[in-house]
């Protein structure tokens, strides 16, 4: 899936954009099948705005985003809710998760949204290699934020994409659990022979990035 | 699907209380049961104004005449003109002349042990208006009996009242059928007379009444030449001798009638206005039921509008969410709508049993347009629903 931004303006940050240039607003830029783009700015450039305009969770820019070929805007919300089902997952910044359900059933009404792709032992199998086994059974909103973000990359996981979007999805976490989510994310993406798109603070090597750029 | 429905049940449920639930179901039965009433009602009282069986064949059948006042003394006739507005009103089926006898006349009995005399007036009206279906209601000229129908109130009069006072023996109408009158007509000087028999007793027209032919032909040999051919009162079928209209008619155009008859039609207003007014207020009580129910998908939905929205982030279609809330709040409603018909089926059912010992019959079973009307409810309700679900989703 083909993801290309033409001359994209956020209402936003549309006087910061007048003094200053950028690798991805007010330009024109193609993200390819298969490739991991780093997005790299620091606090309050927009990269949530970029992720959430990519999720088209924001529609309020100019310019346009094409999807192999076809507006963003243009799509219905059906279109959109097939999308985000079997061609675009995420992992929100702010996590997005049912406090009141299990983590367990957080991901599973995800797998649910695009059933018979990841089965059950799959699940536990992700679950057990992120480290977050016990907490299944656990209300999300008892964990902590570490436990919490590994459990939205758990569930960003079991759905089929071509497109992954992450924005700052390890920064509770220590080294070592990066380096098993970032492994884990890696090869499903390479499963799926899909790209991804991660927005940090930060510069860092979890991934061989394609490209990186800068808000 | 199955196990998807019971995540977002989960989610939906404990967003919102279900005792809510169950109350604006509550309010939205009880309404619905007063309006099924209501239309029932208004059916059984249709049935009971004009079923078969409860028709009265001599309320169908009234005497119209002008209202004597010191105005209308000696001017009481009936021009053609009256008689064609009569005519022309909705509420009467047919409308004919009764034709007064303008001679004199007695009849008196041949019988020794019943030596009865009296004077006479007759009266005659085409056959149609007739109750007595006897062969014997014929005449001409070569007949050798003329024969005579009998308000029933004169054979009451006379057993109850006039034997008595004249010592003469109580007669039951087989045997007034049976006794052989002298018929004496007087008008041009000569008495003329003929044997006449009792061949019916009626309650619809209180008139010795006579063939018209008969009348015809009397009025032309005996009656004066200057004389009054104009009707004074006429007969009318009507299908509701209650109908207001009916009555208002009559009064705005000084006729009158047997008050009996028709003094049901103030009752009967009465009745209809508290059946319309009950109607009204099922009507009122549904929107009011609707409007809550409404107001209660509305606040579910906005009670849990955070995990909706989380729910279409997540990829979760509009389509998949409305299924799956319609799923939720419909099929509640089609109990409900089928609780309440079976009641009023029961209601009805003890009603019909219960007039019926009362010698009014209503159908047994609701009607058609009560099922109808039910159907139409459940239609409305799913639509309302579907309405504020998809709105809300936007």
């Amino acid at each position: 899936m083909r993801i290309e931004l033409k001359q994209v303006v956020p209402f936003v940050l549309k006087d910061r954009l007048l003094q200053k240039t950028s690798d991805v607003w007010n330009t024109n830029l193609a993200l390819l099948p298969g490739e991991y783009i780093k997005i790299q700015a620091p606090s309050g450039t927009g990269k949530t705005t970029f992720l959430n305009t990519l999720y088209s969770i924001r529609k309020d820019y100019t310019g346009n985003i094409l999807i192999d070929g076809k507006s963003l805007q243009e799509l219905s919300v059906d279109e959109l809710a097939q999308m985000r089902q079997h061609k675009l997952s995420v992992v929100f910044q702010n996590l997005q998760l049912f406090p009141n359900l299990s983590a367990f059933e957080n991901i599973e009404l995800k797998r649910l949204l695009s059933p018979s792709y990841c089965s059950k032992e799959k699940i536990e199998w992700m679950a057990e290699t992120l480290g977050i086994t016990q907490l299944l059974q656990q209300k999300t909103g008892t964990c902590s934020y570490g436990e919490q973000q590994r459990i939205a990359i758990l569930r960003a996981l079991v759905q089929p994409f071509n497109w992954l979007l992450m924005d700052e999805p390890f920064s509770h976490l220590d080294d070592r659990n990066i380096a098993k989510a970032a492994a884990l994310i890696d090869s499903e993406c390479k499963a799926r022979n899909a790209g991804l798109v991660i927005a940090d603070l930060e510069a860092d090597k979890h991934f061989n990035y394609t490209h990186q750029y800068s808000l | 699907m199955k196990q998807l429905n019971r995540l977002l049940h989960k989610l939906i449920y404990n967003s919102a209380g279900q005792a809510r639930f169950v109350m604006a179901l509550v309010g939205l039965s009880v309404a619905i049961i007063l309006l099924l009433m209501a239309v029932q009602l208004q059916v059984n009282y249709y049935q009971l104004l004009n079923g078969k069986n409860n028709q009265d064949s001599v309320a169908n059948f009234l005497v119209l005449n002008k209202e004597l006042t010191n105005e209308t003394v000696g001017a009481s006739s009936l021009s053609e003109k009256e008689i064609a507005n009569i005519k022309a009103q909705p509420f009467f089926e047919s409308v004919g002349s009764l034709t007064p006898s303008r001679f004199k006349a007695s009849i008196q009995s041949n019988s020794e042990r019943f030596p009865f005399y009296t004077d006479i007036a007759f009266e005659s009206v085409p056959a149609e208006f007739i109750d007595i279906n006897n062969k014997d209601w014929q005449w001409d000229e070569t007949s050798a009996f003329l024969p005579i129908i009998v308000p029933n109130q004169f054979l009451d009069f006379y057993n109850f009242q006039f034997s008595f006072s004249q010592n003469l023996p109580q007669l039951t109408p087989q045997v007034v059928k049976m006794v052989v009158l002298k018929v004496t007509l007087q008008g041009n000087g000569t008495p003329y007379e003929m044997k006449g028999r009792v061949v019916g007793l009626s309650n619809r027209i209180s008139s010795m009444m006579v063939p018209q032919n008969f009348m015809d032909w009397a009025n032309k040999h005996f009656a004066p030449i200057d004389g009054n051919n104009k009707p004074s009162r006429v007969v009318v079928r009507t299908k509701d001798p209650g109908n207001p209209a009916l009555k208002k008619y009559l009064q705005s155009n000084g006729l009158i009638t047997d008050a009996e008859k028709t003094r049901f039609s103030r009752y009967r207003q009465i009745v209809g206005y508290v059946v319309n007014i009950s109607a009204i207020t099922g009507v009122l009580l549904l929107a009011f039921a609707l409007l809550i129910f409404t107001l209660f998908i509305q606040l579910t939905i906005a009670s849990c509008k955070d995990e909706i929205q989380l729910l279409v982030l997540l990829g979760a279609s509009p389509k998949q969410l409305r299924i799956f809330l319609m799923k939720r709040f419909f099929p509640p409603n089609i109990i409900i709508v089928f609780i309440a018909f079976i009641v009023i089926g029961i209601t009805q059912f003890f009603l019909g049993y219960w007039l019926q010992q009362k010698q009014i019959y209503v159908a047994s079973y609701p009607s058609f347009y009560t099922l109808f009307t039910a159907l139409v409810l459940l239609l409305v309700i799913g639509l309302v629903n579907f309405k504020t679900i998809t709105n809300y989703l936007k």
